[in-house]
């Protein structure tokens, strides 16, 4: 390969349309006669439904029909996955409307169908439902329901604790956060009764599993299914697994025979869709005299929330496997309780899991070595994995990666460009290093590629977009290997008509397997032109080269071209294409299928605390990711300085807050604050590049990187300022002021006792 | 009751509820969608038009309150001949744009403030600025780079 | 979040909106930036929306004797951009500087800011340093209140059902005056947790304005006093704080009184 485009910073092609405003996101479909849903949610966090009466559609303007759990017979509720090893409880899936329980305040409990939005609000309104209230379980470890488990205990961990010459031990929590995708979900489902045809239009993450879910939930082939994903203003996550009001609608769409959308509006995004983070943990960790780490026990508890959607599991069990972090520790006994409550379910949201194992390990980390009385950085130097592949006591295996390279540039970073040395008066000022790995990849995906006149080639990726950038990666990786330009690749996304099979975008996964099965069917492609290329030369396959544009052949008497174009033409001509091949678009296919591969990194933070007010400022932010071969830097920079902003909203304001009663009380932005531009530090960002073994580009994944580490560096660093004293974030001034000036309450948590 | 209101230069008109949100109007009457809706109680940015050149939140005024007023959006942006202005090609240049829902919003409020403030206006001052509108996906960097580089470039 | 129905009704000169207020179960229409949330979120339902923005005579900043006259319908973006303000009571310009963001002040005026009174709004504390005078116009006349006889809890203030605020007068500046606004808010824009106001004349006078202690401005007078009586800006300061009773809250509310009187005396 002769150009090089991977590694180039190229600027995205989609760009243009947004900027003029010509996008379509689902909201902007608009069909004639199209209904709209409201619906009616539940005020309680835990209640009996003793009786719901409907008004009938002569009974309020514009009304069409009113959906409740008993007009839903025959519909399943959500599918639920099973996490390697983990038990899920039966029976807990979240129904698309309830029957005779509600479990969180704001679970729909009947879908309105209306002429508009406002009118399906307005009578809304005149549902009357009758609930006997209960009281509400708030806390996972007050509850006595697992919604799943998982634990895994390797070698003799009691022996290497009682061995131990120090036991360090912590206690952390992270509250609940809102994905909070600047676009909300929505839907708009049409119904073809002639052909039985649904045809959805849904802001999702992905169609593959977007499709397997409502087959599922509706008992409908997936055949039967088109799905569209137009385009998606934002998930984090969040829209991985569909709403249950999409279900509804498609059941009112199938119904009523006409059109239905549905438009989640901010309220119901911030009280109804799934959360993330929610976890919380007793982790301990047994040293040797000389700070070598010997064994960690974890027990966490994950909030779930009353019910379990289709990757409700997942991130507790990301967070219990990723709990050992980038040390080297021989064993560990592991245990994750995934706790019923009431509360919105929990699910994916950047890092799923993975900010919240660093989060644990690296602040008890920090903690061994200010008891161990050793450096932070000397301690974690002694113990990080420098072999791989790497297996971890809770079974995973790291393929590859360069953890000290990390730690040594963001430390490099760190002190190069120290940030302003005047300290205002009276301020609390704590530096702070946070590492992770970070399991990304995994599954398959696969691409198709044809070659159209001109020499313009057509990729249809079963991967999609919600701002990543897919197109000019994809694009690039392609062009390297069949030596055209960018702005001859074109990349189609996200319809199930025209899809090849795969699974989804989420988990750091795109590049790494949607991309290698993009270079691979781009081989591919490169072989049937190879191939075509010889038969026309009348030469074998093995005396034509790939060349800039085209191939070279080598027939008698010197050597001839043959560009992208001119195989076009010839391969739709009955007369050129070789007599076994149909005329037509040359064509390739291939699915790419690997293990899991881990990207890692090291991030650094510098604090002051005002001490008068609690103010926190964060000052800087030093990020370091690797993650592996990077594509397009980029759009890898937008991804980690995106992330690690996520995680800075994470650190000073972000928290989904719950009253007793199980009331969000952050149902608004003005309640459930984002940060502006106005609070971002200066974030310098460093790349290493450890190419993984496991896929044809070397590359892992960058999407939630930059939310990972971030999280453990700033906790790390509010840890200094406060001399040591946990707090949780988020780090609001009124928390750290009182950290400052009131004493220690509580206690210190006990070493936990055997189980 | 009908009203008439401009948008970009041409009229539309039709009937609307007293109730009928201007973002609404917009969006699915007039059929300009570029105009994203984000929260619909003011703080998010996405739903930012410019009305009589000043930037509101086309999600709290009521589409009766612009009849016979004069809006732009972000269809408006660009030059008759449909070129990128200034602000839109830096909006790319520096990668300003992720999933795109906010970025009419973005677009709305700098382009007036770079015709309210043209020059060279600081980092902190366009922070400052731009710290009424949300977005998820970039972190700000791009947005605050794109914005700085299309006031050099638009205040000479 | 669409709101229920209601009915629109431009007004059409103040004294017709006065009437509709007066006789229907309708609410006054101002920049809208705090009410159509309301409506959206559907917390505030009235059957009647009497648009005020028709009212041009509403919307006049002028200084007239030495005082400061704001219409109630001004804008805070003209209070923010205006030179005479920033002149005269640069403690207005400050404030309205923290009033949501450029899109919002653009259209939220001072008068809907007043009147709707949340015990986290910026000029409502400013003004009740600045001694502001609150004129307002009812069916049977006009009355004029002070900040402390207006604000009467949150979201509540003293204007009755069919009167309308239609002026707030800003009395003269005193020579040597300085001013400064302070505050806590958790993102740049947002309601302020906490906030000082302060006004001082060293040696003979002194205004010192709170938000956050009470559901309304408050004006710390101990404090006033003894800043008059010559105490250092810390007892100043500390006074200004002390019958706050959460600790936190008080140390907040102690620090930014302090901060502001450091800038003033500077």
């Amino acid at each position: 390969m002769t150009t090089r485009l991977v590694g180039a910073p190229l600027t995205r092609r989609e760009d243009a349309r947004v900027l003029r405003g010509e996008t379509r996101y689902v909201d902007d479909i608009a069909i004639p006669g199209v209904a709209h849903a409201a619906f009616v949610r539940s005020p309680h966090a835990s209640a009996l439904i003793r009786s719901i009466s409907v008004p009938q559609p002569a009974q309020a303007d514009g009304l069409l029909a009113v959906i409740t759990g008993r007009d839903l017979d025959g519909l399943r509720p959500f599918p639920v996955m099973e996490p390697n090893g983990a038990r899920v409880a039966e029976g807990e899936a979240h129904p698309v409307l309830p029957l005779d329980d509600v479990r969180y305040a704001g679970q729909p409990v009947a879908a309105v169908i209306a002429r508009t939005r406002a009118l399906a609000e307005d009578a809304a309104e005149l549902v009357e439902v009758e609930y006997e209230a209960r009281d509400p379980v708030l806390s996972p470890r007050a509850s006595d329901l697992a919604l799943m488990s998982w634990s895994r205990r390797t070698g003799d961990v009691d022996v290497a604790f009682a061995a131990a010459a120090h036991v360090v031990s912590g206690r952390y929590a992270l509250p609940r956060l809102v994905a909070a995708p600047m676009e909300s979900r929505g839907a708009v489902a049409e119904y073809d009764a002639g052909e039985d045809a649904l045809t959805m239009w849904c802001s999702a993450q992905d169609i593959h599993r977007s499709r397997a879910q409502l087959s599922h939930i509706l008992g409908r082939d997936e055949a039967s299914i088109h799905l569209i994903i137009p385009d998606v203003g934002g998930a984090f996550g969040s829209k991985g697994v569909i709403a249950p009001e999409v279900a509804a609608i498609a059941v009112a769409a199938i119904r009523l025979g006409i059109p239905v959308k549905w438009t989640e509006d901010r309220l119901e995004n911030l009280v109804g869709a799934y959360q993330g983070r929610g976890i919380e943990g007793d982790v301990e960790l047994a040293l040797s005299a000389d700070g070598r780490m010997l064994a960690l026990r974890a027990r966490l508890w994950a909030d779930l929330g009353g019910y379990l959607l289709t990757t409700t599991p997942v991130p507790p069990h990301t967070a219990a496997t990723l709990i050992t972090g980038v040390y080297d520790i021989p064993v560990a006994d592991v245990e994750v309780i995934g706790a019923r409550t009431h509360k919105v379910p929990t699910g994916p949201y950047r890092g799923a899991g993975r900010p919240d194992a660093a989060y644990m390990i690296e602040r008890l980390v920090d903690q061994a070595a200010r008891e161990l009385e050793l450096d932070r950085i000397e301690l974690r130097r002694r113990n990080l994995i420098r072999r791989f592949p790497h297996r971890t006591p809770t079974g995973l295996e790291y393929d590859s990666g360069d953890y000290e390279h990390c730690l040594d540039l963001a430390l490099e970073l760190a002190g190069r460009d120290e940030p302003s040395r005047t300290r205002p008066a009276d301020t609390a000022r704590g530096t702070g290093i946070g590492m992770y790995v970070e399991r990304a990849g995994g599954a398959f995906e696969s691409a198709r590629i044809e070659l159209h006149a001109g020499g313009r080639f057509v990729i249809d990726s079963s991967s999609s977009p919600h701002g990543q950038g897919h197109d000019i990666t994809f694009a690039q990786i392609a062009a390297d290997r069949l030596q055209t330009e960018p702005g001859m690749i074109e990349l189609r996304f996200g319809d199930s008509a025209s899809s090849p099979g795969g699974v989804g975008t989420f988990g750091s996964r795109s590049v790494a397997q949607a991309g290698s099965a993009v270079a691979l069917a781009a081989d591919a492609m490169v072989g049937e032109g190879a191939g075509l290329a010889a038969h026309l030369l009348g030469v074998d396959v093995g005396a034509v080269a790939l060349t800039a544009g085209g191939f070279v052949g080598s027939p008698e008497g010197g050597s001839e071209a043959l560009s992208w174009p001119e195989l076009a033409e010839a391969a739709s001509d009955p007369a050129r294409t070789p007599p076994a091949r149909d005329p037509g678009p040359l064509e390739a296919v291939a699915r790419f299928e690997s293990a899991n591969v881990f990207s890692s990194g090291a991030h650094a933070a510098d604090v002051d605390i005002d001490r008068e007010t609690g103010q926190l400022t964060i000052r800087r932010l030093v990020a370091v990711d690797d993650a592996g071969t990077l594509i397009n830097p980029l759009l890898v920079h937008g991804q980690v300085i995106g992330g690690v902003v996520q995680a800075l909203g994470e650190c000073l304001v972000e928290e989904a807050v719950y009253d007793e009663d199980g009331q969000m009380r952050s149902g608004s932005f003005l309640d459930y604050s984002l940060l502006t531009a106005a609070e971002i530090p200066p974030i310098i960002t460093g790349e290493v590049e450890t190419p993984t073994p496991l896929n044809p580009l070397g590359a892992k994944g960058a999407g939630e990187g930059g939310a990972v580490g971030a999280l453990p560096a700033v906790a790390n660093a509010v840890a200094d300022a406060l001399g040591g004293r946990h707090v949780e974030p988020p780090y609001t001034a009124d928390k750290l002021w009182r950290a400052l000036h009131e004493p220690v309450s509580g206690t210190r948590s006990e070493p936990m006792s055997r189980r | 009751m009908r009203v008439s209101i401009v948008i970009n230069g041409r009229a539309y008109e039709d009937e609307v509820e007293d109730r009928t949100l201007l973002s609404d109007f917009i969006r699915h009457q007039a059929g300009l969608t570029g105009t994203h809706v984000g929260c619909e109680h003011g703080v998010c940015g996405a739903c930012t038009v410019q009305l009589d050149g000043e930037p509101v939140r086309s999600c709290l005024m009521l589409a009766v309150q612009a009849n016979a007023r004069s809006l732009r959006t972000v269809e408006g942006l660009a030059g008759p001949d449909g070129e990128l202005s200034a602000l839109q090609r830096a909006f790319t240049e520096h990668h300003a744009l992720q999933c795109g829902f906010c970025t009419a919003g973005f677009l709305m409020a700098a382009d007036a403030l770079l015709r309210r403030r043209p020059g060279a206006l600081t980092e902190t001052e366009i922070r400052e600025e731009l710290a009424g509108n949300l977005c998820r996906c970039t972190g700000y960097e791009g947005i605050v780079a794109a914005v700085r580089a299309a006031a050099a470039e638009t205040g000479g | 979040m669409k709101p229920a129905p209601f009915a629109y009704r431009p007004a059409p000169s103040v004294a017709g909106a006065l009437d509709v207020l007066a006789t229907e179960d309708a609410v006054a229409l101002a920049g809208g930036q705090s009410l159509i949330p309301l409506l959206n979120f559907r917390l505030a339902r009235p059957e009647v929306l009497v648009d005020l923005n028709p009212l041009t005579e509403l919307d006049h900043l002028e200084i007239s004797q030495g005082s400061l006259r704001i219409g109630a319908l001004t804008r805070q973006a003209t209070l923010q951009r205006s030179p005479a303000v920033a002149a005269g009571w640069p403690l207005l310009t400050e404030a309205v500087s923290h009033v949501g963001h450029a899109a919002i002040r653009n259209r939220g005026t001072v008068g809907g800011s007043v009147a709707h009174a949340d015990p986290a709004a910026e000029l409502p504390v400013a003004l009740a340093a600045l001694d502001a005078r609150f004129h307002l116009r009812s069916g049977s006349g006009e009355r004029t209140l002070s900040a402390s006889e207006l604000f009467r809890g949150p979201m509540t203030t003293a204007l009755e059902t069919g009167e309308l605020l239609v002026e707030i007068e800003v009395p003269p500046a005193a020579p040597g005056v300085r001013m400064a606004f302070l505050e806590h808010a958790r993102t740049h824009g947002d309601f302020a947790v906490a906030g000082a106001a302060v006004v001082v004349v060293p040696g003979e006078r002194a205004a010192i304005a709170l938000l956050g202690a009470a559901p309304v401005p408050v004006r710390a007078s101990a404090a006033e006093r003894a800043f008059l009586e010559g105490a250092d800006g810390a007892e100043v300061a500390r006074l200004a704080g002390a019958d706050v009773g959460d600790r936190y809250r008080r140390a907040l509310l102690t620090t930014l009184t302090r901060r502001a009187l450091e800038r003033v005396l500077a």
